[in-house]
């Protein structure tokens, strides 16, 4: 009877790494009320960035890391600056609609720059495993959800206690009024965006040494974020952590417990993703959004 | 009137006459050109569906469902009960019209970015039930028609073609319609609507069940013209990106900006195809001819062209 056991530490695994994908999404939404459609297009750059410093010049994923976000972060800075700063006042769907061009634009060029082909960067940890009172505990995925949870709380704490965090959470809560007391609300704006970029490149330099990377990755890893931030509620940091979490174990449980699982587990992401539009748009801890 | 009389004959004339030159040019064209034609009609009838949605405030990211639906029902269809084309169309829309009018249920008063995700979900995961459910679509390695139904290609586009003339057609008479009113009260404010009398559940279900049998006529024509379908091909992305990109190119909410966005649209992934070779181009080209409408052409092809005329013609009365 090891399968429970088996089940219960993929799933916190894997919830580790849902969280650091999710929140990026729920930070950049948070504050500037837009959802970020080529999201799944920053974590694409950061597998990418990952692939191509262990390739070429064979430094670990984990300590491009942070060369690999900042890279990024500069990234959405020109997104920012280029495309989503002049469409601020714009209709919600035309920012979408924008973002959806900005991440196809980012796909193709990836596409163009290291072709279609599939390809993964293995290190010394990627397929290890130990075994701990009968369950498997493979090496990789528990670094991923070290780093994926590290990283995550590091994000709380600085929203929490720096100056700038707890200005960006002032523009979440009411930009009118985080004007009134002097926030250069636009620049909160632009600092969330390329916050948000570089947690997406961190997940994918943690997904780099997962699972196989291609250009067209980050449409797949979009829709599972989406599922989560729904989840959790549009907006809401907290509820999306919990989000990411109840989707990892329903995915997995989905995955172990059903027969052909592994390809229903695709869909579980979908399913809850209408489920809770249609029950309860607003999620666990979200608060209403108009349009 | 008479002179108002002759204007409209000269005007339906010509309506006809481009029809039956429409009709009649898959018969006397190449292969290539006639994958011009099928592609340039089943985009414009995609787009007007995408357009008629969005015009009632529904923005779909997921019109591939409607598409990919159709796809499936017609060669179901044709292989299980040895339909023929034409009529292996009438449940194939039937199907992308109950899709559509469910999904309208179903999601109720989800607005903008909430029924746009909804609509993405289930793109998606109608192509995981298309991966996993082999015994009814062949699974993830997909289906051939049957060769001894299929129908020579200038038939088939003859097909789309009258389909998409349907279409333009369709979205003419409901433009001139009272109905055009509540589509614009609609999208601007569904509950001012409401008190209006619209009845938004209703309206919805209709509008999302008309977009949904003509993308789903598109989908089963263009089955008919490949003679295969896989879970990939069905649901593909790229339908979804071209049925938005298409009217917003040529100008959203417009009655001709669909038609002319989904002739630029071909005429944009041919040229490119052409000149540059590799097929990554043209979608690298649909996201840029995206960015660059919504920031500088927010009215679209059509739009900026209507712009121009107007301020020429208050130049030309001698105002500023």
């Amino acid at each position: 009877m090891t399968l429970f056991p088996q089940f219960l530490l993929d799933s916190l695994l894997l919830g580790g790494l849902y969280c650091l994908m999710a929140v990026g999404l729920a930070l950049a939404f948070g504050v500037t009320r837009i959802i970020n459609f080529a999201h799944g297009e920053m974590i694409m750059l950061g597998a990418y960035g990952a692939y191509m410093f262990a390739t070429y010049a064979g430094i670990d994923p984990l300590l491009s890391l942070p060369l690999v976000a900042v890279a990024v972060a500069l990234v959405g800075y020109v997104i920012f600056k280029l495309t989503l700063e002049r469409a601020l006042d714009a209709p919600h769907i035309n920012q979408i609609l924008l973002l959806f061009g900005v991440g196809l634009i980012i796909q193709n060029l990836a596409a163009l720059a290291f072709t279609g082909d599939e390809r993964s960067v293995t290190t010394v940890y990627s397929l290890a495993a130990g075994s701990f009172l009968g369950v498997t505990v493979p090496y990789g995925r528990l670094i991923a959800f070290a780093v994926s949870i590290s990283l995550t709380v590091g994000l709380l704490v600085w929203l929490r206690r720096s100056e700038l965090g707890r200005a960006i959470q002032a523009v979440a809560q009411r930009a009118d009024a985080a004007r009134l007391v002097g926030i250069n609300v636009t620049a909160m704006f632009m600092l969330s965006f390329m916050v948000s970029a570089a947690l997406g490149a961190a997940t994918g330099a943690v997904v780099s040494f997962l699972l196989t990377i291609s250009p067209f990755m980050g449409f797949h890893m979009l829709v599972k974020g989406f599922a989560i931030v729904v989840l959790g509620g549009l907006g809401s940091i907290g509820g999306t952590l919990i989000a990411a979490f109840l989707l990892a174990f329903a995915e997995t449980g989905v995955a172990y417990f059903v027969p052909e699982g592994g390809g229903w587990a695709e869909g579980v992401a979908l399913v809850v993703l209408f489920i809770v539009l249609i029950l309860r748009p607003r999620g666990i801890l979200g608060h209403a959004v108009d349009d | 009137m008479p002179s108002m009389t002759s204007h409209r004959g000269a005007r339906i004339a010509l309506a006809v006459a481009t029809s039956i030159g429409c009709l009649a040019l898959p018969f006397f064209a190449s292969a290539v050109v006639n994958d011009w034609i099928v592609s340039a009609a089943s985009l414009t009838i995609l787009a007007i569906s995408w357009n008629l949605a969005a015009n009632a405030g529904l923005i779909s990211l997921g019109h591939s469902a409607f598409w990919g639906l159709g796809s499936y029902t017609a060669i179901l269809a044709a292989n299980k009960l040895g339909l023929p084309m034409a009529v292996s169309l009438l449940p194939a829309m039937l199907v992308g019209a109950l899709a559509g009018g469910l999904l309208a249920v179903i999601t109720g008063r989800l607005r903008g970015i909430f029924f746009a995700i909804s609509t993405l979900a289930l793109s998606e995961g109608l192509r995981v039930l298309a991966v996993m459910l082999p015994g009814l679509t062949g699974g993830g390695e997909g289906m051939y028609m049957n060769p001894k139904l299929r129908m020579g290609p200038e038939f088939v586009a003859a097909l789309m073609v009258v389909g998409a003339v349907g279409a333009v057609w369709l979205s003419w008479v409901l433009a001139r319609m009272p109905s055009h009113f509540a589509f614009r009260a609609m999208r601007a404010n569904e509950a001012a609507a409401e008190m209006l009398g619209v009845h938004p559940v209703r309206f919805r279900v209709g509008v999302l069940a008309l977009s949904g049998a003509m993308a789903a006529f598109a989908g089963g024509v263009r089955v008919w013209y490949g003679g295969f379908i896989d879970p990939g091909i069905a649901f593909d992305l790229h339908i979804t990106i071209l049925a938005q990109i298409a009217p917003i190119l040529g100008g959203i909410h417009t009655l001709v900006g669909p038609v002319i966005g989904a002739l630029l649209g071909v005429l944009l992934s041919e040229a490119t195809r052409i000149w540059l070779g590799t097929k990554g181009f043209s979608l690298l080209v649909y996201g840029l001819a995206l960015v660059l409408c919504i920031l500088f052409l927010p009215n679209g092809v059509w739009g900026g062209i209507r712009d121009g005329l107007a301020r020429r013609a208050r130049r030309l009365r001698g105002k500023p």
